[in-house]
Order: C-alpha cells, then structure tokens, then sequence
C-alpha cells in the first residue's frame, strides 16, 4: 500500500458524497429508533446494494453503519432510551446530564467521541492490519470469557449505591439471560413454551422495555423531563453550547483516544460487539479515573467512554471479515453477502486480488466519519430542545413508537408484547431502586459469555482449569483482578487519609 | 434512593419475587438436561436465590425494627400519575391486540389519540393532528421505505393501491 494508492482511495471515496451523505442521515434516522440495527437495515436495502456498483454498494452499506453506531447515543443521553445495546452505558451518564440542561454538551460530546473514535481507529486498522488480523486468532473462547467478566463487573459497579439490590437485578438479568436452547444440545430452557424465545431473549424488545417504555412511565411525573433549571438552560441554548461541547472534548482527548482502542480490540473478535465495547470501556474509564464516585452522575468521561467505544467497534468487526473471512459481526455477514455477490471473496488473497476494496473499505469509513462530524454537529442545538416537550405529548410517542420498533427487528408480534413486558419490570425496578442497566448487562452479556464458558469446557472436557491455560487469558485474569482490587484498595486509602486527618485534627 | 422507597418494603420485594418465581420455573424447567444445558444457569440462579435470600432478610429487619411498612406506595406513587400510566398500559396492549386486524397506521393513529386523551389533552384539533402525523411517519418509515412486514390492514391497502406499489 503506497502513499499515492491511499490519496487516490480519498479521493475515490469523497468523490462518492452524493452516497455517503444520504446513507448517513439514513443511518442516523434509523439509529435513533431502537429496533433498527444496521444488518436489519442494510437487509431491507439489500435489492439497492445488490443492484449498483460495488464501490458506491460498499460507501452506502460503510456510512449507514457508522451514523447507526453514533445515532444510537442521540436518544441515550435526550430521553434514556438507548437506540442499540451499544449505547445502553451512554444512558448512565448522558440522560442526567441532559436533567441537568446539559444536553447539547452531552450530544456534543456523543458526536465528538464518536466520530473521532472512529477515526483514529479506522485509521490505525490501516496501518496495522496484519497485525491486527492475527488477533483474532489469539482471542479465543478462554480470553473472551474474561473479556466478558470485564464487562459483567459494571454490574457491581452499577450496584456501588445499593450493592444488594444492583446484583439482585444484574444476577435477574443473567438468568434471563440463559433463557433459549443451549449452545451444545440445542434443548429448550425456559422459554415458557413459547418457539419465538427459542433463540434466546431478544436483545431489542428488552432493550425498548427496559428503557423506553418504563421511562415513558415514569416520565409522566413530571411535566418534563428537565429540572426547572435544566429547562431555563435548555431554553437559553446557544451556539457557545456547541463550543462548550467542542472544549470538553479536546479536555478529554487522551480518553477518546484509549477507549477507542478498547472498542477497536473488542470489535475484532468476531461475536463480540458494541454492547460489550461500551460497558468494558465504562466499566474501565470509571476504574482509573480520579472522580470514579462522579461516574453516573452527568460527568463528561461518562459520554465519551461508550461512545467512542462503541465506534471503535465499526472497524475492528471489519477486519476479521475482510482479512479472515469470518464475519466480525451479523453487519458484517450482511455486507459479506453483498460483496459476495458482486464477485470478492472475502479472506487474505483480497488484499492482493481487489487492494483497492480490502483497503478502500476503511478509507470509506475514515471518509464517512469526516462527512458525519460536519452533518451532525450544528444540529446538536436544535436536537437538544426535544427536551422541552411536555411528557404528555413525548410519553404516547415513545411507547407507542418504539413497540412499533420492537417489531421490526424479527418482526415478530410476540416482540411487541415481550417489550411491554419488559416495560412493566423495568418501571418496577426503576421505581425500586433496582437498576435497569444492571438487568439488561445481564440480559445482553449473560449469553455471551454463557457460550464462550461453554465452549472452553467443552475443550477441556469440563475441566475449568482451562479457563487458566493460556498466557494472555492469564494477564486477562490479573488485569481483571486488578479492575476488582483496585477500587477496594482506593476505598482502603481514602478512609485511612481521612482516618489520618481527623486524628491530626483532633491532636 | 427516596425516603419514601425506603419505607415501602412490600414494593421493594416485587422484583425479588419475580426474580424467584422465575428462577424456580428455571430450575424446574431444565431439572433433566445435560450438564452443559444447565451448569450457567444453575450457578447463575444459586447466586440470586442466595442473594434473593439476603434481601428478604435485611428487609424483614426493617420491618422488625419498624423502620419500614409493607406498603407499595413507592411503586404506584404518586397517585395523581397513576390512572394516565394504567391508561398508557392498556392503549399499549390494546394496540398490540388490534394491530393485527387493523394494521399498522390505522391502529397507531387510534391508540396515539386515545393516549394522548388520557394524558390529559384535551384540544381534539391538536389530538388528531399529533395522532395523523405520527401514523403518517410510522406508514412513511416502516411501510413505505424499509418495507417492513408490519401488520396491514384498509388504510394499507387503499394507499398501496392508491400508489400501485405491490407487495
């Protein structure tokens, strides 16, 4: 790959503005509704990819994906309601900010750490795809049953207020979690006779449930969502937001920047995707932070780290695709299937055969990401003031709407009433104290990591020593013990600082 | 946590019940398969009964101590709120019933407009326009541009042969 066959992609690729800028607000609209996921949604436009060239198929089926991953923050920090699993971590620090009339900040932030993340990530999977394409291969079901024990331990950190009640709900989840055949025998396990659970709790309808409709409920308390001073701000919002927005990020550049990586790691083990990205990225990002007691609040770092992470994962669930050929992800089997069909296989000899598509691809991506900050970032101002509707006219349209979307996904009717379920639970746990994330980490994880767990015993013929076999799942393990000891030891210090300045305040 | 929620200990035990009952019909339910189909869950379910266990325990302390009632106050608190969210219940399940039969658009603009009457809108002009813009999006989106498999029903019907799209 020379200089000049990079500048010529660039320029290929920014030539193609009348696709990607169509795709992109396509992807943001589509984003924005939990239900469409970007495989769903390239699955319904597949006669348009199928029909045109292959390189304009590509730069669509590229920008839709990546303005669905960012999308997905837009109702995560306005109204709680996360539009993918991805964004689900945004929630806990994005929608108080936004109670607190921070939200054109927050979606400022969503937007930047997005974009940005995504950038530096595209740009480092240039730069380091072979390597990057051999790790995949040493990230196997032991690694990745650590790699999800990262993830689950946002659950204790979630549960920090009321630790008991937090892993009531996480443990909840899980068990929610295992409903559906097993990985080994295929045998029903709790799906209440019903063929449509067979597959497992559909992550959408729970996620619509959880958040959407059981905010919806709640939200009608009050007549908006904002504080009184929140709305004043709201109100009174300005451009200077924007530059508020654009300041934050340059002040937490640094944090970007690593957890897009954490994103960009996660997202080349095929399997593993945006959901677990963010809630390892958050998990990690209030672990070494100097505030971690700040974290749920409406902090800055609460945005950034699912965000970018989340957009890490575009490119990293692309390289094991194109490198391998092995889908990274079900987006990436659906665009797979579209370049199958025009003719590339996908797999090493791509990068010989057809350069330009192995390597046009990413430079697609990094060109929709540049696109993408300049469509989305003026319209944070405008998008900020949804919080200004009465609850009376937002609660009937989120419920009403988003069970609708609760459809599209398998498009099966038992999808709306499962997310109606769903609801209710949620808006008994949020009323409770029982904490709705919590559950849906379980909910979301529990499989994953149920199949990964299985797998690795399955090798060792149910000997868990295997879990320890290998070098780099046993740095996993300590990097893990780490995670857990550390705030531990933190809390120790503190309390003996304290313990020290009160005595020496005393003598 | 609200002080209020503090003492209504009958609503704090709601999704602990919940979470029992189920892992009950779990343990139950998978009672005689391989040990692969069922170690994760049995493990996963132990902890939550054990913690289940603990709950129910710091609880009836508080409510030996006096320090809590076993009331659901919290939970359907406060009452001013509560017949609009039962309301929002039921157009939502309704919606889910009818949706079959009627279709998408029609059923929507339906249950939009009775949610909104029963959040307390009471301009009928403003009502319908709200309902109609929302059922026309939904058709816009769902039918008309992703083709989704949504239910349909007249108001489908007439616009795909109005606009002589075929499905």
């Amino acid at each position: 790959m020379t200089w000049e066959f990079l500048a010529g992609q660039f320029a290929q690729q920014f030539g193609l503005w009348w696709v990607i800028w169509p795709a992109i607000l396509l992807g943001i609209v589509v984003g924005i509704l939990p239900g469409f996921s970007p495989q769903n949604t390239l699955i319904m436009l597949l006669p348009l990819t199928l029909a045109v060239p292959v390189e304009q198929a590509l730069a669509f089926m590229i920008a839709l994906y990546c303005a669905n991953h960012l999308a997905g923050g837009i109702p995560a920090i306005l109204v709680r309601i996360p539009g993918s699993g991805g964004a689900a971590a945004t929630t806990l620090d994005g929608y108080p900010m936004t109670k607190k009339g921070q939200a054109q900040q927050a979606l400022v932030l969503c937007f930047t750490a997005s974009v940005f993340g995504g950038l530096i990530t595209t740009l480092a999977t240039l730069a380091l795809l072979p390597w990057l394409s051999k790790m995949g291969l040493y990230l196997r079901s032991v690694e990745m049953v650590v790699v999800m024990l990262f993830g689950l331990t946002l659950i204790a950190v979630i549960a920090a207020k009321d630790f008991l009640k937090g892993m009531i709900a996480g443990f909840f989840g899980l068990l929610l979690g295992v409903i559906g055949t097993d990985h080994i025998y295929n045998t029903p396990r709790a799906t209440f006779g019903f063929l449509e659970l067979y597959d497992g709790v559909p992550i959408v309808p729970a996620l619509i449930g959880l958040f959407a409709i059981s905010e919806a409920l709640v939200m009608i308390e009050e007549k908006m969502i904002v504080t009184e001073e929140g709305r004043a701000k709201a109100v009174s919002a300005q451009w200077a937001g924007i530059i508020d927005g654009l300041r934050l990020t340059v002040k937490h550049w640094w944090q970007i920047v690593w957890t897009a990586f954490v994103g960009l790691f996660i997202g080349i083990v095929p399997g593993a995707g945006a959901s677990i990205a963010s809630f390892v990225a958050y998990q990690q990002s209030r672990l070494w932070s100097k505030h971690p007691e700040l974290y749920g609040s409406g902090i800055p770092e609460g945005v950034i780290a699912p965000e970018s992470a989340n957009n890490g994962v575009t490119s990293g669930t692309l390289v094991p695709t194109l490198a391998l050929g092995v889908p990274g992800g079900s987006t990436a089997a659906v665009m797979m299937i579209v370049l199958q069909y025009h003719g590339l296989v996908m797999g090493p000899r791509l990068f010989a055969t057809n350069p330009e598509v192995a390597y046009g691809v990413f430079v697609s991506m990094a060109v929709a990401y540049i696109f993408m900050i300049f469509t989305i970032l003026p319209l944070a101002r405008y998008m900020s003031r949804i919080v200004l509707i009465e609850t009376s006219y937002l609660a009937p349209v989120i419920v009403l709407v988003t069970i609708v979307a609760a459809f599209v996904e398998r498009q099966y009717a038992f999808d709306m009433a499962l997310a109606l379920v769903f609801g209710v639970i949620g808006y008994v746990a949020q009323k409770t104290n029982y904490h709705v994330t919590a559950i849906l980490i379980g909910v979301i994880l529990g499989p994953l990591f149920e199949e990964y767990l299985v797998r690795a015993l399955r090798l060792s013929e149910g000997d868990p020593s295997i879990l320890f076999s290998s070098t780099l799942g046993n740095v996993l393990w300590a990097l893990l013990a780490l995670s857990l000891l550390l705030p531990a030891w933190r809390g120790w210090r503190r309390s003996k600082q304290t313990a020290a300045e009160q005595f020496g305040g005393e003598a | 946590m609200t002080k209020e929620s503090n003492k209504s200990v009958g609503a704090d035990l709601v999704i602990p019940a919940l979470a029992l009952g189920f892992a009950v019909y779990f343990f139950v339910d998978i009672a005689g398969l391989a040990w692969e189909a069922k170690a994760n869950g049995v493990l996963i379910g132990a902890v939550l009964v054990v913690l289940i266990g603990i709950q129910v325990a710091r609880l009836g302390l508080q409510l030996a101590r006096g320090e809590g009632s076993f009331g659901f106050e919290s939970l359907l608190g406060p009452r001013e709120a509560l017949p609009a969210r039962l309301a929002l219940v039921g157009i939502t399940l309704a919606f889910i019933v009818a949706v079959p039969w009627l279709g998408l658009t029609l059923t929507l603009c339906l249950a939009m407009s009775a949610a909104l009457r029963a959040m307390g809108l009471k301009s009928w002009k403003k009502n319908l326009l709200i309902s109609f813009l929302v059922a026309a999006l939904a058709w816009g989106l769902f039918i008309a541009l992703l083709e989704t498999d949504m239910p349909h029903g007249p108001v489908e019907i007439v616009l795909s042969k109005i606009l002589h799209t075929s499905r």
